[in-house]
């Protein structure tokens, strides 16, 4: 479904990115892990048409995706949510998510009314519609988490990218998020996570690829892939693993 | 807290409150748009009849020039609120788009001796067209770098037509006057500001409109939902510019001379988006209210003088207390969400007193 071929994105002198290269397969929901500033973000960032690419290349049903604007990536199905939330602050949540329908995938002539009975619907599974008519300054961090999935949700994406929407949430609140993803997932929606939450990782994804300094580490089924030696010495650390099979 | 305290429903008495308010500003709106009809026609009379020339001629014609006034700031700032209010950015240089529709009405009414009929909408077309050009680069800056970029903009297209001979350089142009066309030239601009009006009212109801406020709350958010950042911004910019350029046009054979400092002027940039501010930027009518509150208040203060330096400190008192106080504007004063709001007041009242 996506394709990246030797993705290579640098800031100045640093190679934030160096010729990452893997694939997405329709229907999967796919891992991506690494310790801060591995690149992660900066992946979501090229493959979204935030940054532009400077070597390498992405392929979405074929279609080449670098060099297209955000928004005309965002039509071709392909929804993103922000790690540090971007909320329309003025609009109320409803009108967030109304946004996102407005203006997603083949949604160019959907009119105003229509789009707000889809809002409703994403904010329904997401776990919003009681808080629907409240401005955005009114919710909590995990609600406006949940905010950053619906409008990307609302733009009816077949690919989902999701950075870190479990970071900073209590276990409660995680096992609510994971029941959010796993629901989403069932919609047939292909999803790619960033996470740091291992119980994530391993809760709900089918194959998980690990970044490290901008390069492609590892790459496997959350079992191989925590096992794994170089994964141990570049971000979880001794003592993970040896909690693991302690 | 229950759902209820957040309802934006008004209460029965609320309603009929409300009603009532807009039943009293519909007869002011009607009163101020026959009143022109009506001075004017006395005056025609008084110019036939030599013995009463005098005062209440005088009189007349100078509400009449008012009224008219106003109705090109009501535009001004209502057009402005489309990019700087809907959109966020905060444009500077708006002065260049009246300039522009202005000298298009001047050429041709002057130099190409072609009707003020055919001339006038030729003039909102090159403000609109002209807003497109400089948007695409412009545009990619924000905030202060876009307000600093049109203010330059803005400054240089009248220096660069001063400096034309086709469009009469120094001495300015000379549209032929129209004579007896007070009214005429007050509901062309009551119909411009009107027109600004319904425009917004529509543009805030639409697609076109939730993308702008989007762009406004967050760019990139907007951009990758879908929103097409770039089109929008300069579709935003060249229908402000557009609004704006009819104002000029009109104005400029109102006038029936025109020169660099009559149609360039910078203060305009700056009263524009006072009275969209004071009044509400983002909202529909707050342009309007600040418009027309401020305009007159210039007006009646700047007769003499001293007072004119009043009137201008004035200003700026008002613009600081407004962004520090109701940074939303007078309009959310009276019914919106601030704190500081009448509206909060009447509800914290109620739900204190339950």
């Amino acid at each position: 479904m996506l394709e990246l071929a030797g993705v290579t994105k640098r800031f100045g002198g640093v190679a934030a990115l160096s010729n990452v290269s893997f694939t997405v397969a329709e229907g999967e929901i796919l891992g991506l892990i690494g310790p801060n500033g591995a690149g992660k973000t900066t992946l979501l960032n090229c493959i979204s048409g935030v940054y532009r690419l400077d070597g390498g290349s992405i392929t979405f049903d074929g279609r080449r995706l670098d060099g297209l604007p955000p928004h005309q990536v965002a039509r071709l199905g392909i929804g993103r949510t922000f790690q540090v939330v971007k909320p329309f602050a003025s609009m109320t949540v409803r009108e967030n998510a109304a946004v996102g329908a407005l203006f997603g995938s083949g949604q160019a002539h959907l009119a105003p009314k229509a789009a707000f009975s889809w809002a409703d619907e994403v904010l329904e599974l997401v776990g919003l519609a009681r808080k629907a008519r409240l401005t955005v300054g009114s919710l909590t961090i995990p609600d406006r988490k949940r905010l950053e999935v619906a409008r990307a949700l609302a733009t009816k994406p077949r690919l989902l990218l999701l950075d870190e929407v479990m970071a900073g949430l209590n276990p409660v609140e995680v096992d609510e998020a994971l029941d959010m993803v796993r629901k989403v997932h069932a919609g047939g929606i292909t999803i790619v996570l960033i996470e740091h939450v291992m119980r994530v990782v391993v809760g709900v994804c089918d194959r998980v690829i690990v970044l490290h300094m901008g390069q492609h580490l590892a790459e496997g089924t959350p079992d191989e892939v925590l096992q794994d030696r170089r994964v141990i010495e570049a971000y979880l650390g001794e003592k993970y693993a040896a909690r693991r099979h302690g | 807290m229950s759902e209820a305290a957040f309802s934006t429903q008004p209460s029965r008495t609320g309603r009929r409150i409300r009603r009532a308010i807009l039943i009293a500003f519909l007869l002011v709106v009607v009163v101020v748009l026959v009143l022109p009809l009506t001075l004017t026609q006395q005056a025609a009379d008084a110019n036939l009849d030599p013995t009463t020339l005098g005062i209440d001629f005088a009189i007349n014609k100078s509400i009449v020039r008012t009224e008219t006034t106003i109705a090109m700031f009501v535009a001004l700032a209502a057009a402005w609120n489309l990019i700087g209010g809907l959109t966020g950015y905060a444009a500077f240089g708006n002065v260049a788009f009246f300039g522009l529709g202005a000298y298009t009405v001047g050429f041709l009414t002057d130099k190409q001796h072609l009707s003020f009929a055919l001339a006038l909408p030729l003039a909102p077309l090159v403000a609109a067209a002209f807003a497109g050009l400089i948007g695409v680069p412009l545009l990619r800056l924000r905030g202060h770098y876009f307000a600093i970029a049109t203010l330059g903009t803005g400054v240089a297209v009248g220096e660069v037509i001063k400096n034309l001979d086709v469009f009469g350089g120094a001495t300015g142009l000379f549209p032929p006057i129209l004579r007896h066309a007070d009214a005429l030239f007050f509901y062309l601009m009551a119909a411009n500001a009107g027109l600004a009006v319904v425009v917004t009212w529509l543009v805030m109801r639409s697609r076109f409109g939730y993308g702008l406020i989007a762009i406004r709350e967050n760019e990139e958010a907007a951009s990758v939902l879908g929103v097409n950042t770039t089109a929008y911004k300069v579709g935003a910019f060249a229908l402000a510019a557009a609004l704006t350029g009819l104002a000029g046009g009109i104005f400029a054979q109102w006038s029936s001379f025109i020169d660099q400092e009559s149609v360039f002027p910078i203060q305009y940039n700056v009263q524009m988006i006072l009275m969209a501010i004071i009044g509400g930027a983002g909202t529909l009518f707050g342009p309007v209210a600040g418009a027309i509150v401020l305009e007159w208040l210039i007006l009646s203060l700047a007769g003499g003088g001293a007072s004119a330096v009043y009137a201008q400190m004035g200003l700026g008192v008002l613009l600081a207390v407004t962004v520090i106080f109701v940074p939303r504007g007078v309009v959310d004063f009276f019914g919106g969400s601030s704190k500081l709001s009448l509206g909060y007041f009447r509800r914290s009242l109620r739900e204190t007193s339950v």
